[in-house]
């Protein structure tokens, strides 16, 4: 592999998107309290540039970072690439580097970890002495956790997990948060810790390089440590938790370190959420008890604000999602195309390519995809040809309206995995997290046949000779056209 | 004075003339705003009826024009001693 340049901290990162004009420092005082959010959520909205706000209203000597992936530009800038990078290129550079050989991380020593510069410890430990904003007018409360890493291990397999659950803060120790039961760390619980009522040993990351945290999110079966490694070219710098023998990113901006109680719990949310929307009620949820903070001096904070599209949630979630289904079809052969989401979709509808080789492939597709660990994050499947651009919506969109049989072409599935967080579902389906899914089959059958029932796509690439195309687009400009760019 | 606010998804969760057992978190300016305490405390729609002002949000979030005062009796502590 060629040497990869990809910032390795966040404050690389926050340098590297300022020069590309991706990031603006704003220098003036924000107010934690709401200011900050709105900030980023209308940077959101606009696509703009990401805040890099560098003095905030009560916590002199700390700032935010936010809306840090919310736009391709500064995923690509994340990865070391040229931030005018198309999409598929970007997809083709990830789905190059995880599928390169596993790179393991290197445990440091404290002393040249920069998360090591200041220590809470016992009666000093209080989340009120970082800058924690409130995100949304209305939110449950301040949360400590909208873009980061919480890191656990299975106490017998020796799994290390990150994951990004998002954490508000209860009191000056204590954290809730919203654990789903079929996430890593969901599934660590219920099948070891809750059972034997043991607190849970995590370690909170916030502030973490970009890629770290583009492994945070991704759902990927690769160790998170070890695919920032692959998505870096060098391996991921971890050092020791000071309370306990978790390994945490050493180039972190805050770590918080404590255990979450099997027998305890506090009140979290309600939350503005990926959706768009607030649907998950307030409820008693996963509580985190907090027993250490570590931060770098002028710690950097991150801030995802989720909302409508689209933020790094949507977008990161929907990029790794896609291409994660994209290695799994292909592994059982399926000859797929490609495999999008659109951010758009709050990574709700995941669109495959595919060549119709053989009746049922798009059930086939549908039924791996859902039946998968990828499944319970969304619920839509359209499947469409290989000659229709998955990255193109008006495509894709023409595909569905024309080709998706109403009744042959939607195959709905029943009772399967879902979350609270769904604004359609009813309120007994988000109370026990009861799903349905539905896919949309977009490929002219396979029993037509294809001369006589197949209808003709009209369109200037299809039905006109090579030569009248070539000509028409050579004299485009001389007929009176501007020039397509 | 002191000025607190609760979530609630029923208005029937606030019930007066008795002792309820709530999460309130603090209005008041500074670093600790919006941390939680859980209280077994009285409230009343009558607003100088107790020292303590009360707001209330509904489930989503949504601020309602309902206000009360309200008394905390005494903080609960459900926490397990071993995380103390």
């Amino acid at each position: 592999m060629s040497k990869i340049s990809a910032p390795r901290s966040n404050r690389e990162f926050i340098e590297a998107c300022v020069k590309a004009g991706d990031a603006v420092r704003i220098k003036q005082e924000v107010d934690w309290e709401n200011e900050a959010g709105a900030i980023v959520r209308r940077a959101c909205e606009l696509g703009a540039a990401a805040p890099f706000m560098e003095k905030i209203k009560d916590y002199p000597g700390f700032s935010y970072f936010g809306a840090p992936l919310s736009t391709y530009r500064r995923m690509a800038i994340s990865l070391g690439m040229d931030p005018a990078s198309s999409l598929p290129e970007i997809g083709k550079e990830y789905l190059k580097r995880t599928n390169s050989e596993p790179i393991a991380p290197v445990l440091v020593d404290r002393k040249d970890a920069p998360c090591k510069e200041n220590i809470l410890m016992g009666a000093d430990v209080d989340l009120c002495k970082l800058p924690v904003p409130l995100v949304h007018d209305g939110d449950g409360g301040r949360y400590v956790g909208t873009w980061h890493a919480v890191v656990t291990k299975h106490p017998v397999r020796g799994d290390v997990n990150w994951g990004m659950y998002r954490q508000m803060m209860f009191d000056g120790r204590t954290m809730s948060g919203a654990v789903f039961p079929f996430s890593d760390l969901g599934k660590q619980l219920s099948e070891y810790y809750l059972p034997r009522g043991l607190s849970c040993p995590f370690a909170t990351a916030i502030g973490l390089s970009p890629l770290a945290a583009m492994a945070a999110c991704a759902p990927s079966p690769i160790p998170e440590p070890e695919l920032v490694g692959m998505l870096s070219g060098e391996p991921a710098r971890l050092v020791k938790c000071e309370t306990n023998d978790l390994e945490v990113p050493a180039d972190a901006e805050i770590i918080i370190e404590g255990e979450i109680c099997p027998d305890y719990k506090v009140e979290e949310g309600p939350f503005g959420e990926y959706t768009g929307y607030r649907t998950s009620p307030r409820d008693f949820r996963v509580t985190f008890r907090v027993n250490c903070i570590t931060y770098r001096n002028n710690a950097t904070m991150t801030i995802s604000n989720m909302g409508v599209p689209q933020d790094e949630g949507q977008l990161l979630r929907s990029f790794s999602l896609g291409l994660e289904l994209e290695k799994l079809l292909r592994s059982q052969g399926i000859p797929v195309t490609g495999v999008y989401m659109h951010p758009r979709s709050t990574h709700h509808m995941m669109i495959v390519g595919v060549k119709p080789a053989y009746t049922g492939i798009a059930q086939q597709i549908a039924q791996l995809a859902f039946g998968s660990k990828l499944g319970p994050w969304f619920h839509m499947v359209m499947v469409v040809d290989d000659q229709t651009d998955i990255y193109n919506w008006d495509e894709v969109y023409h595909a569905f309206c024309t080709r998706c049989h109403p009744e042959n072409g939607i195959h709905i599935y029943r009772n399967t995995t879902g979350t609270p967080l769904y604004p359609f579902a009813t309120p007994h389906e988000r109370k026990y997290s009861i799903g349905s899914k539905v896919l949309f089959d977009c490929l002219w059958p396979v029993d037509w046949d294809k001369t006589n029932d197949v209808p003709t796509l009209v369109s200037f690439k299809n039905v006109y000779p090579k030569d009248i195309q070539e000509r028409v687009l050579a004299n485009w400009e001389s007929y009176g056209y501007p020039q397509v760019k | 004075m002191n000025q607190w606010e609760v979530f609630v998804m029923d208005m029937s969760e606030l019930a007066e003339g008795k002792d309820l057992e709530i999460s309130i978190r603090t209005l008041n300016p500074g670093k600790q705003k919006y941390t939680y305490k859980h209280v077994r405390a009285q409230v009343s729609s009558t607003l100088d009826k107790f020292p303590d002002q009360l707001q209330v949000r509904m489930g989503r979030g949504q601020l309602s024009q309902a206000k009360f005062s309200i008394k905390v009796i005494e903080e609960i502590r459900r926490l397990p001693p071993q995380y103390s």
